[in-house]
């Protein structure tokens, strides 16, 4: 499912005193399988962008075409394309509603018509993959969740729709740093093994780095790089400017190599890391 | 899918404008004289006259018409169904049928009352949507408080329930914000919220509210723990950072309300055919 967004432009409150003009001329293509991380300073139209992906807001200039479908025509099927683009968004509290896990999981299948058992079916599937144990969590209460539940639970009701891209909008944000792993590792096994195109949000650096392949920055509503994530690392002083942080790797490898350490400006994961400086020092040892 | 874009009541639209500067308890005496006015008017002269009053403050002010005029938008539906409400069960003995279908009748004096009551939803509507476009939160609470100072005296927990208002007020923005959310998101597991029957559509409404209002309760409580854990223990002793004044215009705006009234009176007891 290819997305292609040209000439984009969006204000928010249009004709209202309170107009303010969140996208300018955005243009963007996400091809198939990619895992592109989205990341910019707050208010910078990341939310905004990403909604247009699934026609949650319809362009009100510029186009924004998704597997072929124009979200602006009239006779489009949105609701088909929305089942296709999943969006997970940041806050479960907006999207859990019904009494028990399962019932709330099963809310899109159900949307879709589909048979009992395809449900059922759909629903174990997706609990699967976020790493819900059916039997313990079908019949729990939404309210007993943690927080980290809460946000699986979300994930699971979106992949249930089984779409072929999801946009995840800051799913990681205000959770403790196991819930973090496991969200994100829920993420990397749905890219990888899945094979779904990922729109990933976020405000962590090191979660973008870690996860994403591609990376579009967004600064008061344009686009101002969009390349590799380790070219786009590699215009550290760029992102400095927008007020962006680093990833903490870069950091580090910054200070190692004030401290005489070889390695190059381009590592942003720790496995680089690690494997080139324990490289160098068993070198050393052998050249001892 | 913008809902909070058509809410204008609540809203405050900051400005530098006569009217802006005004203390909040002006407004807020002229706005009740209007609503008092309003409720007694029933004739056209003096519903034009309201017109004329509402269109030169809004012109005053500087807020846009259209924006003024966008809030009534999720209300004409009501004000439709009203307008036909009093066209078909409203009459008088000396009414003219306009036309008669099955148990259905209208009457001018159906259609005439139909027209009132419309009319004067519609300026109570404008006249508490510019008080609040035009006067702070903090100004509202204030001066509010301070015109209902005297009924302390009587052990009414005047600051409290001026307090809880503004706060009501507030609300019905951030819940807007809320339901666009929620909304979006049911929309994105495949909710058409415009197609199917009644009941339908009806159904769909469950999964946007049952978390809305999860949301609300859970506003409210982290509210609460946010003014108590800053010390607010209601209005005994509470002192105000900013005190409020009257100055001329003050003066010569109430004096205008006053002519004003004196005129809209004037002609709801000789022009208007007492109903």
């Amino acid at each position: 499912m290819p997305i292609e967004i040209k000439n984009l432009c969006y204000s928010y409150k249009q004709g209202t005193p309170f107009e303010k003009k969140v996208l300018h001329n955005v243009n963007l293509s996400i091809n198939d399988g990619e895992f592109i991380g989205l990341i910019g300073p707050t208010q910078s139209g990341k939310t905004t962008l990403a909604q247009h992906c699934n026609a949650l807001i319809i362009p009100q200039k510029g186009r924004v075409v998704v597997n072929g479908c124009d979200t602006a025509e009239k006779n489009a099927n949105l609701t088909d394309l929305r089942q296709n683009v999943g969006y997970v968004f940041q806050n479960p509290d907006y999207q859990l509603f019904a009494p028990t896990v399962g019932e709330d999981i099963a809310f899109g299948p159900v949307n879709q018509k589909l048979g009992r058992d395809e449900i059922n079916n759909r629903v174990r599937e997706a609990m699967e993959q976020v790493g819900l144990d059916y039997n313990i969590f079908y019949k729990r209460d939404i309210f007993a969740l943690s927080g980290g539940q809460k946000r699986r639970a979300a994930i699971a009701g979106v992949l249930a729709c089984r779409p072929r891209v999801m946009i995840l909008d800051d799913v990681t944000a205000g959770l403790d740093p196991r819930g973090r792993e496991e969200i994100l590792a829920v993420v990397r096994k749905l890219h990888e093994e899945k094979m779904l195109t990922i729109i990933f949000i976020s405000n962590s650096m090191d979660e973008v780095a870690m996860l994403a392949d591609r990376i579009a920055v967004l600064d008061k509503g344009h686009i101002i790089i969009d390349d590799t994530t380790k070219s786009v690392f590699g215009e550290a002083e760029k992102l400095q400017q927008i007020g962006l942080e680093l990833p903490e790797v870069m950091e580090i490898t910054g200070k190692l190599r004030e401290y005489g350490f070889k390695l190059p400006q381009t590592l942003i994961t720790l496995d680089e890391v690690v494997e080139l400086i324990s490289a160098d020092l068993q070198g050393k040892q052998v050249g001892e | 899918m913008e809902l909070t874009k058509n809410i204008t009541l609540g809203v405050y639209l900051p400005g530098e404008t006569v009217i802006h500067r005004l203390d909040p308890r002006t407004k807020i005496v002229i706005a009740s004289l209007l609503i008092f006015l309003l409720l007694m008017i029933k004739s056209y002269p003096a519903y034009g006259m309201i017109l004329l009053f509402l269109t030169a403050v809004i012109f005053i002010s500087g807020i846009p018409i259209r924006y003024a005029l966008c809030g009534l938008k999720p209300m004409l539906p009501v004000l439709i169904l009203m307008w036909f409400f009093q066209l078909f069960l409203y009459s008088s003995p000396d009414a003219h049928v306009i036309f008669s279908w099955w148990i259905f009748t209208a009457t001018d004096a159906g259609m005439h009352m139909g027209n009132l009551i419309s009319l004067r939803v519609f300026f109570l509507f404008g006249a508490t949507t510019i008080l609040t476009l035009t006067t702070s939160m903090v100004g509202l609470t204030d001066g509010m408080e301070s015109l209902l100072n005297p009924l302390r005296k009587i052990g009414l927990p005047t600051q409290e329930l001026v307090m809880t208002m503004v706060i009501a007020l507030r609300f019905v923005l951030i819940l807007a914000e809320e339901l666009d959310k929620i909304v979006k998101a049911q929309m994105a597991r495949g909710v058409a919220f415009d197609r199917g029957n009644f009941i339908q559509k009806t159904k769909k409404l469950f999964p946007v509210f049952l978390p809305l209002f999860i949301n609300a309760f859970k506003r409210a409580e982290e509210l609460i723990v946010a003014m108590e854990s800053r010390s607010y223990t209601g209005g005994k002793g509470r002192t105000k950072m900013k005190t409020l004044h009257m100055g001329r215009v003050d003066l010569i705006a109430g004096l205008i309300m006053l002519i004003f009234s004196a005129i809209v009176i004037l002609i709801i007891f000789t022009i208007q055919p007492q109903i």
